[in-house]
This record gives structure tokens, C-alpha cells and sequence, in this order.
């Protein structure tokens, strides 16, 4: 579904990707993970066409993407929910949701939102209330369901879990192994390995620019190096 | 004395929703683009000699005259972003900063090629004037205040009601977010500068018809359109529209119960009082 062949990619003279390949294939969950600078989170601005890609290229359902500009990305049906939330804090949180479906031309979208309050209750005596007034956890939910709300067909998760307590992380994991269930495609990137390894059906461990790992996501789990250098034990 | 303190609030409110017309169109180029656009006031004064020379020249109508004015502000709006502020958008903001001044000179330059060094005032058939009270109320100044509370009203009517307003909105809360959404950010910024010369363009067109129009004063008008938007909170809307008032009101009863020579300074000091009670401006955020 999503083929990314040895992609270069960086900022100013500085280049933060060295020649990464990875591949998601539909209805997988695949998480890229490292240490903070790896380039996890460069990589997938690269997918959503927000950092142009110096070298190599991105398929998506055999299509190149590298070029395709930022705002184009959603309506090939790639969306991301980027880290640090980004809910639009002045709008209300149903606009919010409104923006998520902005591409969007059909009439199923009163029913998307439907679906979408009884995923995530806590969002619904709240549809008017300003999303910048909302918890962490809340907001984390509403750039979720913000997300799905362009019914996309892989669906890129940055850092998800970053900032929020234990209990809204678990319930995060718990979203994540749903909307996989439900049979959307998911690009995971975490700095908690534990809990991406135990979504992800594949992952990748990026190391200073370079895929230094690949393998399933138990394989991983139980990987010596692994185990010692991200989940601490 | 309070009659004729009511007076000159009158006239106030009428040239102050002037100022509020063309600092709308400052606020939301400055807030939703970060962009210092001090050629607006130039900008203005080409859609006011416009309304003039289709109003004297071609014997359009007042309003029709301002319609048409209207859409050439727009696509003036629309040039100026394209060829002079999208080259230098990921440039350090000092570039805009001076793209916006040497604009400003173009455009000055330009209006006096075209338009001459004379002042003009754009006739209007509103010449009645009401007696009320003892208050002496101008037909046309009815009309300038009208006009402009309509322009204020349909541009934030489509900002805050339509879809393409809510891209503007998003754009401007955030950015990167708004393109993962597929809101195209350069459309939006092509959107506001043709919404913001519009306004502006309008409000040329009724400081044509209520004062006049010459050379130097869209950049005087600019200079005030930078103060209310200071005064009310930059970025802010409202801040603009209260802040506007408040400037042509101040600067009225300043002219007519001390002096016309220093409506100006008043009218300054009012607005340097008020920064410093409130340096965030009247309705800007902390």
C-alpha cells in the first residue's frame, strides 16, 4: 500500500534521513521506532508531503507521492493526526471535527460524526465547547476522531501517547487496536516502544537516520537489543 | 454642550468606521499571514480614484461605481500576494516588511500616473442633511456608516459561516495542522488579500466621498489603520472595529472642543493612554 524506497530527507544542510526503506501493506499496523532524533517523526512529514523528500521515492497504491504538495496527501487518502495534537483551539470542537472531513463533498458526513461521538463519548456534551479548553486527553481524542473524520485509508499516528498520563495512554492504545480492527491501515510512531510494539504487526527500529531493525512486532518485543535499548529492561 | 458633544461623536463614528474599514484589512492579513501590509492604505485610495473616475468620468452610480471598484480591489488583492509577498513568505519577516514599503511606494506612484496630483471627492447624491434634535445629522455620513457596518458584517459573516471562512480560520490557528486537513494554505493567503483589498477599497471609495482623496493619504490613512489595530488588539476583529470607533471619535471631540490642528496628537494620545493600561490593546489576548 505505502512503498518507501530509500528515502533521503532533512532540514538545511543537516540531513535527518539517510536512505530509509519500509513498506505498509494494507490493513497492517506498522510502527517506526527510536530515540528522539532518530528521524521517526521526518519521515512521516515526508509521507504527508510536509518535508520534501531529497532523494528515493513514496508510493502510495502505486502511485508516487514524493511530489504531491501537503494539502493534496488527505485526498489520496493518507491522514495524519500529528504529534503535539494540534486541535485548532479557537474552533469548537464539532468544528474541528467539521475540518477533518474539509475534503470531503458527500452526505454521509452527520452519520461519520455520529459514529464518531459514540467512539469517543467524551467528546459529545463538548461538541460546542472550544477545543483549546479541553484536557490533553481530550484533545488527543478530538485530533484522533479529527483524523478519522476523512475516513482515511492509511491513518498516521505521530506520537501519540506523548505528554498524557498513564490512564489516557492506555485508553490511546485501546483507540489505536480499534481503528485497526475496524480495518484502517496504521503508520505508528511511538517513543513508547512497549506500547507500539504490542499494536504493531510489523515494526522498524530507526537508528540516527537508518533502519537498523526490522522485524514483527513479538520478534521485536523479545529482541535482546531491543528490549535493552527502548523498553528499559 | 452635550448636544454638541453628541455632535461631533456622530461625525466621529462616521469617519471612525473609515479607520475601522481599512484596519479589518490590516488585522487579517496581519493575523492570519504575520504580514505588515503598509501599502493597504495606497491600495485603498486606487479603489477610491477608481470609484471616482467611474462615478465622474463614466456616470456610474455611487454604489455601482464602489461594486465595480470592489472586484478590481480584489484582484489588486490578488497580485500583490502572488508577485510581491508569496516570493519572500519563508523569507525572515524583515523582507515582507520592506516588499510592503517598496509596494507602498509603487502603488503611490502609480495612483499619481494615473489618477494625477489633484484632490479629488467623488460626488454623491447624498447631500441631504436631517436635523434631529438640534443635532445636525449628514445624509451621507448615514450612508459611509451603513456601507461600512455592511462590508464589516458579510466579510465576518463568510470568515465565521462558510467553509472556505473555516479554512481561513484553520490557517490561521495552524497552519501545518490546516494542511494535513487539505486546506490549501497559499489559496487562503490569496483569499484574504483579495477579501482585505476589498474592505480596503471600499473604505477609499468613502473617504473619497466624505473627505477626499490626494496624494499622501492613503499613507496617512494606513499610519491610523496601524494604530487601531494596535489600540484594539492585533489581530482581533472586533479589537478593529471598536478600536476604529474609538480612534475617529476621540479624534473628533478633539477637533471640535480643542482644537482641528491637534486632532491628530489627541487622538495618539488617546491610543498611547490606552497601551498603557492595556499594552495587549482593548480586546486582544494576554
Amino acid at each position: 500500500m505505502l512503498t518507501v524506497r530509500e528515502l533521503r530527507a532533512g532540514y538545511g544542510n543537516v540531513d535527518v534521513l539517510h536512505g530509509i526503506s519500509f513498506d505498509v501493506r494494507p490493513a497492517e499496523c506498522v510502527a517506526l521506532v527510536g530515540a528522539n532524533g532518530a528521524g521517526k517523526s521526518t519521515a512521516l512529514r515526508c509521507v504527508c508531503g510536509l518535508v520534501r523528500a531529497r532523494a528515493g521515492s513514496i508510493e502510495f497504491e502505486g502511485a508516487r507521492i514524493d511530489h504531491v504538495p501537503g494539502h493534496r496527501i488527505v485526498r489520496r487518502g493518507i491522514t495524519m493526526c500529528p504529534e503535539g495534537r494540534q486541535v485548532f483551539a479557537d474552533m469548537s470542537v464539532l468544528e474541528n471535527l467539521r475540518m477533518g472531513g474539509h475534503m470531503r463533498r458527500d452526505r454521509d458526513q452527520r452519520r461519520d460524526l455520529e459514529a464518531l461521538f459514540d467512539m469517543f463519548p467524551a467528546l459529545r456534551p463538548r461538541a460546542r465547547q472550544r477545543a483549546g479548553t479541553l484536557s490533553g486527553g481530550e484533545q488527543e481524542m478530538l485530533a484522533i476522531a479529527r483524523a478519522l473524520m476523512s475516513r482515511p485509508k492509511l491513518c498516521i499516528f505521530d506520537e501519540p501517547s506523548l505528554g498524557l498520563a498513564p490512564k489516557i495512554v492506555d485508553e490511546v492504545e485501546r483507540t489505536l487496536a480499534r481503528i485497526k480492527a475496524n480495518g484502517t491501515t496504521v503508520l505508528l510512531v511511538e517513543q513508547n516502544a512497549s506500547m507500539a510494539l504490542r499494536l504493531a504487526d510489523r515494526a522498524y527500529v530507526l537508528e540516527a537516520g537508518n533502519i537498523v531493525l526490522e522485524g514483527s512486532g513479538q520478534e521485536l518485543q523479545t529482541h535482546p537489543e531491543v528490549s535493552k535499548a527502548y523498553l528499559g529492561y | 454642550m452635550i448636544t454638541e458633544a453628541l455632535q461631533q461623536v456622530l461625525n466621529g463614528l462616521a469617519i471612525g468606521s473609515v479607520y475601522t474599514l481599512i484596519a479589518v484589512g490590516l488585522t487579517i492579513v496581519f493575523g492570519i499571514l504575520g504580514i505588515a501590509h503598509f501599502a493597504h492604505g495606497s491600495a485603498a485610495m486606487s479603489g477610491g480614484y477608481l470609484t471616482f473616475i467611474l462615478t465622474e468620468r463614466l456616470g456610474l452610480g455611487f454604489f455601482p461605481a464602489m461594486a465595480v471598484a470592489l472586484i478590481a480591489g480584489a484582484a489588486l488583492g490578488v497580485v500583490l500576494e502572488r508577485l510581491a509577498y508569496r516570493p519572500v513568505r519563508d523569507a525572515p519577516q524583515i523582507n515582507a516588511f520592506i516588499i510592503a514599503l517598496g509596494l507602498t511606494m509603487i502603488l503611490e506612484g502609480g495612483n499619481l500616473l494615473l489618477f494625477g496630483p489633484d484632490q479629488v471627492v467623488i460626488p454623491t447624491p447624498y447631500q441631504h442633511v436631517y436635523t434631529v434634535g438640534g443635532l445636525v445629522v449628514a445624509e451621507l455620513r448615514i450612508q459611509v456608516m451603513l456601507t461600512a457596518s455592511l462590508a464589516v458584517a458579510a466579510m465576518a459573516t463568510f470568515v465565521s459561516r462558510t467553509r472556505a471562512g473555516r479554512s481561513i480560520r484553520a490557517v490561521a490557528q495552524n497552519r501545518q495542522a490546516a494542511v494535513l486537513m487539505g486546506v490549501n494554505a497559499d489559496a487562503v493567503a490569496t483569499m484574504v488579500f483579495a477579501l482585505s483589498s476589498a474592505l480596503g477599497v471600499i473604505g477609499g471609495a468613502l473617504v473619497g466621498a466624505l473627505l477626499a482623496i490626494a496624494p499622501g493619504v492613503g499613507e496617512g490613512l494606513v499610519v491610523k489603520g496601524f494604530a487601531v489595530l494596535i489600540l484594539g488588539g492585533l489581530g482581533s476583529i472586533p479589537g478593529a472595529i471598536v478600536g476604529g470607533l474609538v480612534l475617529g471619535v476621540s479624534e473628533a471631540l478633539a477637533a471640535g472642543f480643542i482644537s482641528s490642528a491637534y486632532k491628530d496628537v489627541i487622538a495618539f494620545l488617546v491610543m498611547i493612554g490606552v497601551l498603557l493600561v492595556r499594552p495587549e490593546g482593548l480586546l486582544g489576548k494576554r
